[in-house]
């Protein structure tokens, strides 16, 4: 029996596209869908189609670009990158992100105490 | 930064929707291909790889919907939508767009008629610059609780001197005086003001100049100043008025100045002059009403605490003349519209109520449509329309459909405000009424309640249909699903409460209606055909003192009565129902005073001999005054009955003796005479005593002179009117009247009251009972089914009948019995409008009650009459 699937922390999937951004270079949006689902050993649920209106919103922040080319098997395609504020963003949100994981931790670890 | 970005990328993405559409397309589908196509490596035949890799990405639709809904601007885009999408459901059922958009016409045409009235004569501010820092400071009498008197010489310096809370104060009167040109004498509207009048208003002539306050010395001040109007009207807009003089008064006044276009004081009254006011030292004489402007950030109240303060020492230091004197500081505004206030905003209410009944009845069409929208709904929900999405697109709807009852309403209101306003302006005497026009304030307020108007009636039927379940909408027909049986019920509280609403207006109309017989039937205790009533304006120096006064009025009353057609004619100080009345603290000899600081109370009114004979007024007992009684002969009084009644119970007040002043021998009185309706028909008479206006007595500064003619009394006016000019061509008479015109006036405001009402009520009556006859029927339609069932198993035709009588009846019970206690709990508003008759009057209230209950009896019999003709075998088979 395979462990229930999480989903998606609300907020927590722009902070997963840009590390993974960050990590490989530019990308289409099924590379990164391939590429969480890879990571999260098929943990996380997610609906691959929710991942195009993060995109769009991370864009539209100016956080990524994106750049028409050409995929693995000759299609048309669109690849996201990393911009030098979605770089700054990722810094913060890393940080805020550890310092609550810690924070929830210990929270944790105290009532487990 | 980042917010703007968006915002632009927004705008941007609004504008290149199809080339963004096309992109999106390409990279969901290559997105999918790769999701195929590695499933296939996989080893999935093409067929499974595809399912597979659908199910992996998601809903495509919904997808998309969430990309496009970030991409541009999808409030703007679903507007449209959706107001596309409603005008065309809207234009699919004619019928029911019109009956919709006529009811909300009627309800926002009412609104948008009585706001446009309030808005030109209560929102409006008074034209002069911050003119919400003027105030009006009443004297008030603690005594007798007068919250609105005018205010001494000496106390108006004194509040001027002693108060901080005012950057300026200023005192003036608004006596008409007499304008005296080489043709005639006219009464004219003039202001006479202290020399701080118009910096505490704020407002500067716009040629020549203001008075200066060494202009108030006596015999100094023969300046003057004209409005904007009167300056057009007897100057064409001359420049060269200035410097030439006008008699006003008797005297020559020089005009020194113009005040600029819509300067009037109060409102209402454009066409008139101004004079620099006398200073009277007498601190009895109050004739004054004082005008502050507050300092900034001073309120009112603060201003008040201030003059209660003041008018606290002021009475310490002036016992005689000020103990009970205070202050009450009023808006300007309010002071100058405060009556008119009370019946406009309490016709507001009145039309409010009609909308919101309409409003019901909208919402209770709606929600019938919404049952059998629900197949589309659910639909439409399948095809991945979020709930709210429905909600908003059905909300579209009803304010499209409200927007388009209030362009109807505004072309009815703009009927209806030129009646309001020709009705109101006859009848009352309202500043501003005639400034009523359709202006941006009136768009914008018909706009908002048409919104307003259009999320109450949508509400519920979008709640309704957007909550609807999906599955169920899909494969039931409307018309078992439990939903509809929820609607049902959401429909009937609407009809209970338009039931109730309309129940409310209907006894407020009946109650005034009530009254307003009650008064027709009233006699006036007078005949009131073939009299004429002519006023005189008396100009005050030539006629300072009483003699003068008495040859002039006995001169006219001479020469009146020779006229031929003129079978008698008399003098009276207060003319009956003309609201004027007089009050003095009078003794009976023989008989201690009531207490020791308070005399016997009683009307007083100044009479000539023949009075009582020339009104018709009947004598009981004794005689009224004749020719004999003068300045030399013993002084005598005429009571009436209530009079009799009060002070002398059970005794024949024949003989028995008053004093009104004790300086002169007591009055004796010699007749007894019927009671005569002084005020007004609604205002029961009080006890009343007459003197003759020849004997010594209270002041009187004018008489009217009233003749019973011999034909049609309104024929005489002319020869009247010449008669007294010949007597004295510097006095002129302000009106002529007869007694029946000021009989029907005095019930004119009732009337308007009784009539806009009853208007209203019957309107609220009718959409009512259009409400309760949808419902009924709509639940014959559903249950027509049902019916057939029944009388194949043998309900006899009456049983339906009865059966969906009952049904109606039940609202119609339940609404009145809401709709009675409201009006019960309400009864103070109307209070106001009526006099004597009591506002919750049980005849009246039951009338209407019944009248209501008719009405909806016949709503639900004639549905209920279709369901009991129903064949029953067409009914089975109706599906």
């Amino acid at each position: 029996m395979n462990p229930p699937r999480g989903e998606v922390l609300q907020g927590t999937l722009d902070l997963i596209v840009l590390k993974t951004l960050d990590a490989l270079g530019p990308l289409h949006g099924y590379g990164i869908a391939q590429r969480i689902q890879q990571v999260s050993e098929d943990l996380l649920k997610l609906n691959q189609g929710t991942l195009y209106p993060a995109l769009l919103r991370l864009e539209q922040r100016g956080w990524i670009t994106s750049k028409w080319g050409v995929s693995d098997n000759n299609r048309k395609a669109k690849y996201y990158s990393l911009t030098r504020s979605g770089r700054k963003q990722l810094a913060t949100e890393t940080e805020t992100w550890e310092r609550m994981a810690g924070i929830i931790a210990r929270l944790l670890g105290a009532e487990g105490a | 930064m980042s917010r703007l970005r968006m915002a632009g990328s927004r705008l941007l993405g609004f504008f290149r929707k199809r080339r963004s559409e096309e992109n999106l397309d390409a990279e969901l589908s290559a997105h999918l291909h790769l999701l195929t196509e590695e499933n296939i490596r996989r080893g999935m035949s093409p067929k499974e790889a595809r399912h597979a890799a659908r199910r992996e990405f998601g809903g495509l639709e919904q997808t998309k919907d969430a990309y496009r809904e970030r991409r541009g601007l999808p409030f703007v885009d679903t507007l449209v939508q959706d107001v596309r999408y409603g005008l065309r459901t809207l234009m699919r059922s004619p019928g029911f767009t019109a009956v919709a958009v006529l009811t909300l016409a009627l309800g926002i045409g009412a609104n948008t008629a009585i706001f446009s009235v309030i808005h030109a004569v209560l929102l409006r501010s008074l034209s002069f610059p911050e003119a919400n820092r003027l105030v009006l400071i009443w004297a008030t009498n603690t005594t007798n609780g007068e919250l609105h008197d005018v205010a001494s010489y000496p106390d108006f310096e004194d509040w001027k001197a002693q108060s901080k809370s005012f950057a300026n104060v200023a005192a003036f009167t608004t006596r008409g005086a007499i304008l005296t040109t080489e043709k005639q004498a006219e009464r004219v509207s003039a202001v006479q003001a202290s020399a701080e009048f118009f910096d505490t208003l704020g407002v500067q002539p716009e040629l020549g100049r203001a008075f200066r306050s060494d202009e108030q010395q006596p015999g100094a001040g023969r300046v003057v100043l004209l409005s904007d109007l009167f300056w057009k009207r007897r100057f064409a807009h001359r420049p060269d008025v200035l410097g030439q003089t006008v008699r006003i008064n008797e005297e020559a006044f020089t005009i020194i100045g113009v005040m600029p276009p819509g300067f009037e004081i109060p409102p209402g009254n454009s066409e008139q002059i101004y004079m620099p006011m006398v200073r009277d030292g007498n601190r009895n004489h109050g004739f004054l009403m004082v005008l502050g402007r507050c300092r900034r950030k001073v309120s009112i109240s603060a201003a008040q605490a201030e003059m209660d303060l003041i008018t606290r020492g002021l009475a310490a230091q002036f016992p005689r003349s000020d103990k009970a004197v205070g202050a009450n500081v009023v808006p300007l505004t309010d002071a100058f519209l405060g009556p008119a206030r009370t019946g406009l905003l309490l016709m507001l209410g009145v039309v409010t109520l009609v909308l919101l009944i309409a409003c019901g009845n909208v919402a209770s069409v709606m929600l019938a449509r919404g049952a059998s929208r629900q197949r589309e709904m659910a639909v439409r929900a399948a095809l991945g329309a979020g709930r709210q999405r429905l909600m908003r697109q059905l909300l579209t709807e009803s304010v499209l459909l409200a927007f388009a009852g209030g362009t109807a309403g505004l072309l009815l209101a703009a009927w209806g405000t030129r009646l309001l306003v020709s009705l109101l302006a006859r009848n009352f005497d309202i500043p501003r009424l005639g400034d009523t026009h359709t202006d941006l304030w009136v768009l914008g307020f018909t706009l908002l309640v048409s919104a307003a108007a259009g999320i109450l009636f949508g509400i519920l039927p979008a709640l309704g249909a957007a909550s609807a379940d999906v599955n169920e909408g899909l494969r039931e027909s409307s018309r078992s699903s439990t939903g509809n049986l929820r609607g049902q019920r959401i429909r009937s509280s609407l009809v209970v409460m338009e039931t109730a609403l309309a129940l409310i207006l209907l006894s407020g109309a009946g109650v005034l209606l009530k009254s307003l017989l009650v008064m027709r039937g009233t006699a006036p205790g007078f005949r009131t055909d073939n009299l004429l009533a002519v006023e005189f304006s008396l100009p005050r120096i030539k006629f300072a003192k009483t003699p003068e006064r008495l040859r002039f009025f006995t001169s006219v009353l001479n020469r009146v009565e020779g006229i031929p057609g003129v079978r008698s004619a008399a003098l009276v100080a207060d003319l009956p129902l003309g609201g004027g009345e007089d009050g003095l603290g009078f003794h009976i000899v023989g008989r201690p005073d009531p207490s020791p600081s308070t005399s016997f109370q009683a009307s007083f009114n100044i009479v000539s001999a023949g009075y009582f004979q020339t009104m018709g007024i009947p004598l009981h007992a004794g005689r009224e005054f004749t020719e004999q009684d003068s300045v030399g002969t013993p002084g005598v009084v005429v009571v009436n009955d209530t009079a009799a009644r009060r002070f002398w119970p059970g005794e024949n007040p024949l003989g028995k003796q008053i004093i009104l002043d004790a300086a002169q021998p007591p009055l004796t009185v010699v007749g007894v005479t019927g009671d005569v309706r002084q005020r007004s028909l609604g205002v029961p008479p009080k006890p009343e005593i007459y003197l003759d206006y020849l004997q010594p007595g209270p002041d009187w500064p004018w008489l009217v002179l009233v003749a019973r003619t011999t034909e049609q009394p309104a024929k005489l006016a002319g020869t009247v009117k010449a008669v007294a000019a010949s007597v004295d061509q510097d006095v002129p008479v302000l009106r002529t009247s007869t007694m029946d015109e000021i009989l029907s006036s005095s019930l004119a405001q009732p009337s308007v009251y009784a009539l806009l009402l009853g208007v209203f009520a019957s309107l609220a009556l009718a959409l009512a009972a259009v409400g309760l006859y949808g419902i009924v029927s709509y639940a014959v339609t559903q249950r027509i089914h049902e019916m057939g069932i029944r009388m194949v198993l043998g309900a006899a035709r009456g049983e339906i009948l009865r059966l969906v009588l009952r049904r109606g009846m039940s609202l119609a019970f339940a609404g009145s019995l809401i709709g009675l206690g409201v009006a019960l709990a309400a009864r103070r508003v109307l209070a106001g409008m009526v006099h004597d008759a009591e506002a919750s009057d049980p005849l009246a209230i039951s009338a209407v009650t019944l009248l209501l209950l008719a009405v909806a009896f016949l709503a639900s019999y004639l549905p209920a009459r279709r369901a009991a003709r129903v064949d029953p075998m067409v009914a089975l088979r109706y599906e």
